[in-house]
């Protein structure tokens, strides 16, 4: 049974009839969505369907053609830079790549934006960074540099990071990306335990079905710049619409095309 | 966030009133210098009126507590709710905090 009562439960995020373009090419074609508090939401999707262009507009680092997000209440698509910084503080983003300052070691990595943004004592900050580091399975590593610890590591460095600040919402961009499947198990779990154990509500964009069926209470998935359907794992996995079917078989014959036309490429070779 | 305190024979209470968060917890610090300046040795925290304590406020009790450690001082934490003992609980501070209720408030041997 699902947990979240559509209902009662607070929305946390909205985006409302969102379209980007970039020149003539659309590339989010009117998205709507609603994230509520607590849940672990996964924007699916296969490369460039525009899911990782969906992240950076939740949180506020591009500007959408028309339409609207709402985080945490505000309007952040027409929100000045000074009111958009306060409302990053209450969020934590984990990258891709980690994004882990390679001279500063693993603790001064995970204190930094405790450093940049509180005023909080420099012993406090010591301490915190030793409860982020346990509550990712990092106790004791605090004085090894990023070139020192595995790749799973760093991941899990960027975990801490993230959730350095308390945040309300965390936004995980394809966090098991280039990791074998056990470290990929162990960051899903960490994701899972992280948000029951602080109640944070977790936004996770990933192509990785293993994972996503793993983690999430409910899935976006896209294509092509549109939600194709919204739903449980269960929902999504026993979806009739082929479009969802191809992508969670991983199967090359289906809907999805890998080629263009084959006029269109001689015509392009000719033209 | 407020904190008012008290002393009960030679127990002295600290009642804290609001969140412990990222804001308030400088605060809280700055309040138990003096407390630990002045070698107090029996003190309690009263959360009978704090609905949240972040992960600064959790950290500041912790610094508070190794340096009333160091003159043989000796902490409790008392009226934890059920959300802020889940908070000492996610980072097992529940182990390290000595946490009471009631009458074991003034028990300090």
């Amino acid at each position: 049974m699902n947990k979240f009562d559509a209902e009662k439960d607070e929305v946390v995020i909205e985006v409302k009839d969102l379209v980007r373009k970039f020149g003539d090419r659309v590339v989010l074609n009117g998205i709507n969505i609603k994230i509520r508090k607590g849940e672990i939401f996964v924007i699916m999707g296969g490369s460039g369907c525009g899911k990782s262009t969906l992240l950076r507009h939740i949180i506020g680092n591009l500007k959408p053609t028309s339409g609207q997000i709402f985080l945490m209440g505000k309007d952040i698509a027409s929100a000045e830079e000074a009111a958009l910084n306060e409302i990053r503080k209450k969020i934590g983003m984990s990258f891709q790549s980690s994004a882990l300052f390679d001279s500063m070691t693993v603790g001064e990595n995970v204190s930094l934006p405790l450093r940049e943004h509180t005023k909080l004592n420099k012993n406090v900050i010591e301490i915190m960074v030793k409860m982020k580091l346990e509550l990712v399975g990092l106790r004791g590593f605090e004085d090894l540099l990023p070139s020192e610890i595995s790749g799973g590591m760093k991941k899990r460095v960027g975990l801490a990071r993230a959730i350095a600040m308390d945040p309300q919402i965390v936004f995980y961009d394809e966090p098991t990306a280039g990791l074998d499947p056990i470290m990929s198990s162990v960051i899903d779990k960490l994701i899972v335990d992280l948000s029951n154990k602080l109640s944070m509500t977790s936004v996770v964009v990933t192509h990785d079905m293993k994972s996503v069926m793993a983690i999430a209470d409910r899935i976006a998935m896209l294509y092509e710049g549109r939600v194709l359907e919204i739903g449980t794992p269960d929902e999504i996995k026993n979806s009739k619409n082929p479009l969802v079917k191809q992508f969670i078989n991983g199967s090359f014959d289906g809907p999805i095309s890998f080629f263009q036309e084959k006029e269109d490429y001689l015509d392009q070779l000719t033209g | 966030m407020q904190i008012d305190m008290r002393e009960e024979a030679d127990i002295t209470v600290c009642r804290i009133k609001g969140d412990v968060d990222i804001n308030s917890s400088p605060n809280v610090r700055k309040f138990f210098e003096n407390i630990i300046k002045e070698k107090k040795k029996k003190v309690v925290v009263d959360f009978s009126e704090v609905n949240y304590v972040d992960s600064s406020g959790l950290a500041t009790l912790v610094e508070i507590l190794k340096k009333m450690r160091v003159y043989g001082g000796k902490l409790k934490m008392a009226n934890l709710s059920e959300r802020v003992l889940g908070l000492f609980e996610i980072t097992k501070l529940d182990k390290l905090f000595d946490i009471v209720n009631g009458e074991a408030v003034k028990n300090f041997e």
